[in-house]
């Protein structure tokens, strides 16, 4: 019996495998050793020839090196396989992904979430109310006097049969106080009206934010407080803003917000007009006579309010240069948000 | 109103800051400042005077004295001459005021012997600079003093007033007089006027009549000055759509006390001017203004501001503006009609020490969070569910157009009186006419071109307004999607509803009554009502042909139509937990032969009330009507889940079932169960 040197088939076949350089090589290596007729198949053949105690150790030996070969070429036929499945498997990663169809929310609808969600974080409650107002509620209570040239301020729209579309949300602060015992803080968002050609900058339907603060003694420092915070976080920076005397008949004193303009910073551009400020919006403290008509006594409450247009902080925000857009009901404009 | 700066720059000695940093104390401290204009050798300046200011501020002085009162500076009051009468030619002119309520005060001087000539160059200059065209010296003059005191003046050719006589009375209805521009307008009832003998001869307050004019040959002249009534003059500016500079002066109301020494400024330029001698004085005043007292709490003013401050300052500040003040009594000047109460003063000490230089503080209050709005929070969800399944919000006029209102055949409605166009004519009953007009517009648009493939799926979440009586709003929740889409839109509301928490929802066969049918803008038999429990809450559907086709829209659309007030109300967090079945689920499929009419729900019911407790769920995945189908028959397909939550179902047990339903189904000699 020759001697079987298992060491050198091992050897010897390793270096073919690694030679070999496609699945078709690698088939005539596996036949040569493992086949049928393989060179390890026969000595496998032979083993039971063998004397017992050789059979043993041989046979521990041939199979750990059939085991090995199978191995080897399990891992080579699988890197083959792989190179072709790659090739039909590649993916442009490149090519546009498909979207799911979701839609939008208006953008005003975005910029009014905004605030209520900055006020409500300072402890103020929305509230809201009727668009059909009387003249009571509109002007009379708000101490806007009949026949008086600060009443053209508010062009109105009037119904039928009396009452009026109102023309601010400012109503609703005297059907809350009516209702409800300082202290207290809200915000009004709502649509508003006014008697108005259309154009870039008017539209006959618009929508304000107001606010109103009553307490024991809330102040104007109080009001620049609360105006310069929300500011900050709605712009998410430092706003630089400014008070200057204004005149409304349901507040007094009564001052106009500016801001700093947000776009040229304060040097003057064209959204500011090159004043480097742009009018925000309207405020003042509370007019006694507006306590009064709402059932508070002015001697034991003050506060202030203001009014602001949503629209307006919607177009300085998105840079939208025209009020119609909002309500053109137009998806090339509306699926940008 | 534009001002002078030149002018403004003659009230003091010192010289003002430049034009720009003037500007700027103004706008800080009093009115806004716009443009600033350079005009031969002067600037012009256009301050926005505030409206509870036109009472003492649209005139030159007014504004000296707030720039006096912002730099704590001297000002020079204008120099007047006495009004004493002379002896002369002219028969006295009778006075006659028949609505003394409108006439507060009526001052007046007949002046003999003036000679009309061109204004002088200062005079002319002065006009000029703000863009007033020279006329002769005595209509230059009265245009001078009202600009610099703020006082109307009105020249009279006393030679035109026939009888001498001049009768202050409403106008009558009908009446007309030609004013001073040549036009002739039809006054309205209740207007202020003049009348002589038997002529019209000035709409007082706004401006003179042609009748009794200035002109070259005038030698004798009336010049007035009158306190009117403003609700008058305001009215009748509104009715004629004619203001002028008086009648804007006016309409705000003036100080009674201004008339006498605006009439004598203007005397005293006459002189030098024209010439001539008053030989007549009028002044009837039967109520004479006294000025205010105010009582002031220092403790107020600090506490309304939120400022320190001294009552030392307070003081000096209140002196600066004119303000009289001993102890905490506040006495304001007569012509500051806008200063009554306590407030007003905390105002001017306000703008006076600068809005800028009050530190912001944040107010002290309790802990209270919010109240949570429901209304919002509902509205909110609603929103984001609806934009979830794909849908565009879109924001629509609150109006519809008389077109729109024959179109969608709707009665009732609230109208808009005064409407700024035919397009806004009445509040719009319902969001539908809006949203598909959208539909169209997009259609139209580049939009379906660009982005072929794309849906129009669009809603709005706003108020409707209907009139019953009075005018009701609500809130409605509207949605369409263009094209055939009965079932994705129904999908729609059911994933809404759901995500709101509202279960029992179910459709209803929309049943109009012939009347309702022909009002009614849904197709026929393509229309459901969306009802919880009994109540309906809104209407599915696919608008009708007629209506689609006035609109122009291609194809078809389907609309659902929620109110929201009854949807809010429905809406709830509560969320129930169903425990996982830990035995299998078994699926069973089976499919029904039925007459095309059958609806799918009552052989759903069918199925479940057979099949009983242990099926879980029974799921429709196949509708088919088609040519294999034979004549009148479609076929619908289930799966039965089966599920037991106590054990493994055995297949025996579910085969027990499963015949069961076919034999349930089957005893309707018009459906087969296919095998």
């Amino acid at each position: 019996m020759e001697k079987i040197d298992l060491k050198t088939i091992k050897k010897r076949s390793e270096n073919e495998f690694k030679k070999a350089v496609d699945l078709k090589e690698l088939d005539e290596i596996f036949k040569k050793y493992l086949g049928k007729k393989g060179e390890i198949t026969q000595i496998l053949k032979t083993l039971s020839k063998l004397p017992n105690e050789r059979r043993a150790k041989i046979g521990k030996g041939i199979n750990e090196l059939k085991n090995f070969l199978e191995e080897k070429i399990e891992d080579k036929k699988s890197y083959f396989t792989k190179a072709t499945e790659d090739k039909e498997e590649w993916l442009d990663i490149t090519a546009p992904g498909k979207k799911p169809v979701v839609g939008h929310l208006h953008p005003l609808t975005l910029i009014k979430r905004r605030i209520e969600e900055i006020f409500q974080a300072m402890g103020f409650s929305v509230v809201e109310g009727p668009e059909v107002e009387t003249e009571w509620y509109n002007f009379d209570a708000l101490n806007i006097q009949k026949d008086h040239p600060a009443r053209d301020f508010w062009d109105t729209l009037y119904l039928k049969g009396g009452n009026l579309l109102r023309t601010h949300t400012s109503p609703v602060q005297i059907r809350f106080m009516e209702k409800n015992e300082p202290p207290f803080r809200i915000i009004v968002p709502g649509r508003v009206f006014r008697h108005e050609a259309t154009d870039a900058k008017h539209e006959v339907n618009f929508y304000q934010v107001e606010g109103l603060m009553v307490g024991k003694d809330v102040s104007v420092a109080n009001f620049k407080a609360v105006i310069q915070e929300f500011l900050n976080r709605f712009y998410q920076k430092e706003i630089k803003l400014r008070l200057r005397p204004s005149f409304f008949p349901f507040t007094e004193p009564s001052f106009e917000i500016d801001i700093n303009c947000i776009v040229c910073g304060g040097k003057g551009c064209s959204t500011c007009l090159g004043q480097g400020w742009i009018e925000l919006m309207g405020a003042g403290m509370v007019h006694p006579n507006v306590l009064k008509n709402s059932g508070l006594d002015p001697r034991n409450w003050q506060g202030f309010a203001f009014g602001m247009g949503l629209d307006r902080l919607a177009m300085m925000k998105y840079k939208i240069n025209d009020i119609r857009l909002f309500y053109s009901g137009d998806l090339r404009f509306l699926q940008q948000f | 109103m534009i001002f002078s700066y030149n002018w403004l720059q003659s009230f003091f000695k010192a010289k003002l800051p430049k034009p720009e940093k003037l500007a700027e104390f103004l706008t800080m401290h009093a009115f806004e400042v716009g443009e600033i204009k350079r005009r031969a050798g002067d600037f012009v300046l256009n301050i926005d005077i505030l409206s509870n200011r036109g009472h003492d501020c649209l005139c030159h002085y007014g504004i000296a004295r707030e720039i006096a009162a912002i730099l704590d500076r001297k000002l020079n009051i204008p120099k007047g001459e006495k009004l004493i009468t002379k002896k002369g030619e002219l028969q006295p002119v009778k006075l006659k005021i028949n609505c003394p309520n409108l006439v507060s005060r009526y001052s007046a001087i007949a002046v003999e012997g003036v000679k009309i000539s061109k204004s002088p160059q200062w005079l002319k200059k002065r006009l000029g600079t703000l863009g007033i065209r020279s006329i002769n010296n005595i209509v230059d003059l009265t245009n001078f003093v009202m600009l610099e005191t703020g006082q109307p003046l009105h020249a009279f050719d006393y030679d035109k007033i026939l009888g001498k006589k001049m009768v202050l009375r409403r106008a009558k209805k009908g009446e007309k007089i030609i004013t001073l521009d040549g036009v002739k307008r039809d006054l309205y009832e209740g207007a202020l006027i003049i009348e002589d003998e038997n002529r019209l001869i000035d709409l007082v307050g706004i401006m003179g009549g042609k009748l009794s004019e200035i002109d070259s040959t005038t030698k004798n002249i009336v010049l007035q000055a009158g306190s009117f009534d403003r609700r008058n003059i305001y009215q009748a500016t509104k009715n004629l759509r004619h203001s002028t500079d008086a009648s804007d002066i006016y309409s705000h109301g003036i100080d009674p006390n201004l008339t006498i020494p605006a009439l004598e400024r203007a005397y005293l330029l006459l002189k030098k001017i024209g010439g001539g001698k008053i030989v007549q004085l009028i002044d009837v005043y039967p109520k004479k203004i006294l000025p205010l007292k105010i009582k002031l709490d220092l403790d107020y003013v600090k506490k309304l501001l939120g400022i320190e401050i001294t009552s030392k300052e307070i003081k000096n500040m209140l002196k600066r503006f004119g303000f009289k003040v001993v102890e905490d009594l506040v006495e304001a000047p007569t012509l500051r009609l806008d200063v009554s109460i306590p407030e007003d003063l905390i105002e001017e000490i306000g703008r006076l020490y600068g809005y800028q230089k009050i530190k912001p503080a944040f107010p002290v209050a309790s802990l209270v969070p919010p109240k949570r709005n429901f209304e919002l929070f509902w509205e909110n969800m609603a929103k984001n569910i609806l934009k979830e399944a794909g849908f565009t919000e879109v924001y629509n006029y609150s109006f519809i157009s008389e077109e729109d209102r024959k179109v969608f055949k709707r009665n009732n409605l609230a109208e808009v009186q005064n409407p700024v166009s035919a397009e806004q004519k009445y509040l719009r009953p319902s969001l539908i006419p809006e949203l598909l007009k959208n539909v169209k517009k997009n259609q139209n648009s580049v939009f379906a071109s660009s982005s072929a493939g794309k849906e129009i799926k669009i809603f709005e979440l706003e108020k409707i307004f209907k009139k019953p009586k009075s005018v009701e709003e609500k809130r409605m929740l509207s949605g369409v999607i263009a094209g055939d889409a009965f079932y994705e839109a129904k999908g729609v509301v059911d994933l809404l509803l759901n995500k709101l928490g509202i279960s029992s929802v179910w459709y209803d066969e929309y049943q109009p009554t012939p009347e309702e049918s022909k009002l009614s803008i849904w197709r026929e038999k393509r229309c459901a009502e969306i009802k919880t429990d009994n109540e309906e809450i809104g209407f599915l559907g696919e608008i009708s042909p007629k209506i689609l086709g006035a609109l122009k829209i291609e194809g078809r659309a389907v609309v659902f139509d929620i109110d929201f007030e009854k949807l809010q109300k429905l809406a709830s967090e509560e969320q129930g937990y169903q425990p996982i079945s830990a035995y299998p689920a078994a699926v069973r499929d089976i499919a029904v032969l039925v007459p095309l009419f059958v609806k799918v729900e009552e052989v759903l019911n069918q199925v479940e009330f057979s099949g009983g407790k242990l099926i879980r769920d029974v799921d429709l995945f196949d509708i088919y009507e088609g040519e294999e189908m034979p004549e009148g028959k479609k076929n619908f397909a289930f799966h039965i889940i089966y599920q037991a939550e106590d054990r493994t179902l055995s297949s025996e047990e579910i085969d027990e079932i499963q015949q069961k339903i076919i034999e349930a189904l089957e005893e309707n000699p018009d459906w087969e169960v296919r095998k």
